[in-house]
């Protein structure tokens, strides 16, 4: 090593820097640009309530309880209205793998942050469908 | 010590309101400079997941596990899974052995990679707090192209795997591989390169392999000291793919002191896991057969468990993670779940490592045991 | 015993009224005439050229308002260049590029509550962090940044060519050191009383070598005062001349600002923010903005000793070609002190006591000989 070594070393760590310094940062701008996220993300769930037959294997699979059934609440023959915890849910995967009728997936949405603790209660009316409101700041429309 | 030195001491409370102490608290007694007594405090970051796993059915309880420490999250919950496939007899296809291994080595790599960061931020530098995490980013993007999370993967089951592996996966996993390799040199130059990493860390926090052996360190805290125990050479789990291919276990030896490592040597001994990681995943990527990737009749054979216990364990980033479980007859859930992590003996080392050593110090052994407070508050 | 006489009394009440009323405007007219001989001697002294060019100078253009200015835009420029060395962005969003951030982090930070520990001394820990600012504001009197505009050193100025600026300038920062153990000692922490002994212990380190090698540049130019070793560099750059001397020079203003390689002070992995840690509010902003302060003072004094200060391109002001110069060191400075891991105490001053004061001796005794010896040498540093 001895003196010399180290001023190598010392150069060596300053070009690497100083060629960092010059890189496209990695970092995107967030709310006007996001990355692409894949098909198997598990972000919020969708509900498909056709499809649905109320045998609760979602409920049952729930580590954390995050989701509530409502047998009484039928739109169709013999489907049930869900009632999902985004409080409590991990987005483990487990209800999704769990229903054998393919009524109930994950989808790529993962902001689902709200300013009031009861928003994010996705009842029947919230998690059969995509739609939300749009979010407007500063002049630019996101979502 | 004689008690007139201690007339002079004062105590610091390190932790846990203290920026760089995430959820433990150690009481240091300095005399001037110099640390002459360490006490440290377990307890602050417990959230009971021994008796949580004890209400999880033996589907739900890796959940669990994973987020006891989210950096090795498949590591900390693969142990699990292994516990309830020594109750249960499973057959796990030879496929979904290899796919837990490679996603094993691969979760050991961005974990590892996660300590640079973090090892280089306590001894100060933020460049590299930052930029081996950005390298974990793809990684990451992988883990989110197989299974749909990015941390908490869940990925291992009982009786297989959950997801196959796909074309976009394995492009995505060739991405991250290849900057891994591409950026080791840097790293190098610019932690073990570095002279004043060098001026930190050598000859700071050292102890012998007796001393390892007697503490209970284990990984890459006692492979650091030379000698080459690792659970996946010495106890082959074997629904892991460890045994069908050629690998040597990486150990590290300080020249000046044989048998005692120090700060510096548990750094290169991380470097050479992240290498002999890769080397395993390029070794198991082309014996990677065609078939189901999970034990057909698993489903039901889990629902309700036999009599019996079970331990799993497996060799973590950290050291040796392992999971006891102990059922009644026709279980839904564990009768005793107990968690056995690595770093409570780390933490708990520090009692004998650090007095002798000076304040500034301090960081830096123990940002070079890698404890995380989850693994010993749980 | 004479009786007393009402009327005659009486008839004297007019005189005694007018006196009084004269007391009364004299009283007035000396007060109007006081104000008045204030406003033109105010006006007398401003409106002589020099001084007034002295006012604009001292307020205005290289006084306070473009210290504050050049200092806002500092910490716009650390914040990026850190950002870019961590592969992020810095501040993007408040203003164009983020320019307007420091506004708003400062509006922040002012409006929080100013907490001050119960075993805090009060009156203390109010008054320092504002005096630090002010020591260290200071010294940009003695900048050179250009042939005429300059606070002191300008010829022709009110206040000519000082001829011990560059003594004046480290005069100045050794009560730095002093500010940050006092801070540290009045908050009533441990950790902040810590980190202050550490502050202490690294100025002192660092302030000898750093002094030392400013002997270079003014034994090249036979002078102490800043504007005079700046003229001189107009036939050769002393950096040229004197690389060693630069080193030690910029690693010891590195310690003494005591950023990051050598911020053991505000070590934040041990000691939480080292003699900072209990301000907040107000006084954390002043505390914070004398760093900047401290590393801009620094790369602006390695601009004039070493890089010819406002010599440069001829078409150009010379205090453009100084900033253009400020802009490059400062870069280099940040540079330099974003890639290395903290140094410990111990190691801080054994750096500066045994490497960077021998070197920078030597370079001393070197430069003495070759002044005497070298035939060519002194009229190329003495300049034009």
């Amino acid at each position: 090593m001895g003196f010399v070594g180290n001023l190598g070393d010392i150069f060596r760590i300053l070009k690497h820097v100083f060629r960092q310094v010059f890189r496209r940062p990695f970092t995107y701008f967030y709310p006007f640009e996001d990355r692409p996220y894949p098909e198997a993300t598990r972000g919020r769930h969708i509900h498909i309530r056709e499809k649905c037959t109320a045998c609760a294997q979602c409920v049952r699979a729930c580590p954390v309880a995050a989701i509530r059934i409502d047998k009484e609440d039928k739109k169709f023959e013999k489907d049930c209205a869900l009632y999902f915890d985004y409080t409590r849910c991990i987005f483990c995967g487990d209800c999704v793998s769990a229903c054998r009728f393919e009524a109930l997936f994950h989808t790529p949405i993962v902001d689902i942050s709200e300013g009031d603790r009861e928003d994010l209660v996705y009842g029947p009316d919230k998690i059969t469908t995509l739609d939300r409101d749009p979010l407007e700041w500063r002049g630019r429309r996101f979502r | 010590m004689s008690p007139d030195i201690l007339d002079e001491a004062s105590v610091i409370w390190f932790g846990p309101q203290h920026v760089s102490a995430h959820g433990w608290a150690t009481k240091l007694t300095l005399v001037g400079d110099y640390i002459v007594e360490c006490d440290p405090n377990a307890g602050y970051f417990h959230r009971s997941a021994e008796k949580c796993l004890e209400f999880r059915n033996f589907r739900q309880g890796s959940m669990i596990l994973e987020r006891i420490c989210m950096m090795e999250a498949f590591l900390a919950e693969y142990p699990y899974i292994a516990a309830v496939e020594k109750i249960v007899d499973l057959e796990i296809p030879e496929r979904a052995k290899i796919m837990r291994t490679i996603m094993l080595e691969f979760n050991r790599i961005h974990s590892l990679q996660f300590w640079w960061g973090q090892f280089a931020g306590e001894l100060g530098l933020f460049a590299m707090l930052l930029w081996p995490w950005v390298d974990r980013e793809y990684t990451l993007d992988a883990f989110e192209e197989l299974t749909g999370s990015r941390h908490t993967v869940s990925y291992a089951t009982p009786g297989g795997v959950k997801y196959d592996f796909t074309p976009k996966f394995h492009a995505k996993m060739e991405i991250a591989l290849s900057r891994v390799k591409e950026r080791m040199p840097v790293f190098d130059d610019m932690l073990a390169g570095s002279p004043t990493f060098r001026l930190r860390t050598e000859g700071v926090g050292h102890y012998t392999a007796k001393q390892a052996l007697k503490w209970g360190l284990s990984g890459p805290n006692i492979k650091a000291c030379g000698i080459p125990m690792d659970l996946r050479k010495d106890d082959p789990d074997p629904n892991l793919a460890y045994g069908m291919i050629d690998w040597e276990v990486p150990t590290t030896h300080n020249e000046e002191h044989p048998g005692e490592c120090d700060a510096f040597d548990r750094l290169l001994q991380r470097f050479k896991e992240i290498e002999t990681s890769l080397d395993i995943i390029d070794k198991l990527l082309p014996l990677l057969p065609e078939g189901p990737i999970i034990d057909p009749k698993a489903r039901a054979k889990v629902n309700r468990l036999p009599e019996g216990e079970g331990y799993g364990r497996v060799e973590g980033t950290r050291g040796v993670t392992s999971v006891w479980l102990k059922t009644m007859e026709k279980a839904q859930t564990p009768w005793r779940a107990k968690i056995r992590g690595p770093c409570f003996a780390s933490y708990y080392s520090l009692k004998h490592i650090v007095p002798g050593a000076r304040f500034a110090d301090f960081p830096a052994i123990f940002g070079s045991l890698d404890p995380y407070p989850g693994w010993w508050d749980r | 015993m004479q009786q007393f006489d009402f009327y005659l009394w009486l008839s004297g009440l007019w005189d005694w009224i007018w006196g009084v009323l004269l007391w009364f405007w004299g009283i007035l007219k000396w007060f109007v005439i006081w104000i008045l001989d204030v406003i033109d001697g105010i006006w007398a002294l401003v409106a002589l050229p020099e001084n007034f060019m002295f006012l604009v100078r001292a307020i205005l253009m290289p006084g306070l308002i473009f210290v504050l200015f050049a200092l806002i835009f500092t910490v716009w420029y650390t914040r990026k260049i850190w950002a870019r060395v961590q592969d992020r962005r810095g501040p993007t969003h408040v203003g164009k590029y983020g320019g307007y951030q420091l506004f708003a982090d400062a509006i922040k930070l002012m409006a929080k509550e100013t907490i001050i520990p119960l075993k805090a001394k009060r009156w203390m820990y109010r008054i320092l962090p504002s005096l630090l600012l002010v020591i260290v504001l200071l010294t940009f009197a003695f900048i050179p940044w250009d042939p005429y505009w300059n606070i002191l050193g300008a010829p022709g100025s009110a206040f000519p060519d000082l001829s011990v600026s560059l003594v004046l300038i480290f005069a100045l920062l050794t009560a730095v050191p002093v500010f940050s153990l006092l801070i540290g000692w009045v908050s009533g922490s441990k950790y902040s009383l810590i980190g202050g002994f550490r502050a202490a212990n690294n100025q002192f380190a660092s302030e000898i070598p750093m002094v030392i090698s400013s002997v270079g540049p003014a034994m090249l130019a036979g002078s102490l005062s800043m504007f005079s070793i700046v003229a001189a560099q107009t036939s050769i750059w002393y950096v040229v001349l004197l690389p060693v001397n630069f080193a030690t020079f910029l690693v010891a203003s590195i310690a003494s600002v005591g950023t990051f390689p050598f911020d053991a002070p505000v070590a934040d992995s041990e000691i939480i923010f080292g003699w900072r840690t209990e301000l907040s509010g107000i006084y954390f902003t002043v505390v914070y903005f004398a760093e900047f302060a401290e590393q801009m003072l620094y790369s602006a004094l390695m601009v004039a000793l070493f890089f010819g200060g406002f010599n440069g391109l001829p078409f150009l002001p010379g205090i453009v070609n100084f900033l253009i110069k400020w802009l490059v060191i400062y870069f280099l400075f940040t540079l330099v002190t974003s890639s290395f891991y903290r140094l410990r105490q111990d190691q801080i001053v054994h750096l500066c006591w045994k490497y960077l004061l021998p070197l920078s001796v030597l370079n001393v005794v070197l430069v003495m000989f070759a002044v005497v010896y070298i035939p060519g040498l002194l009229p190329l540093v003495i300049g034009g």
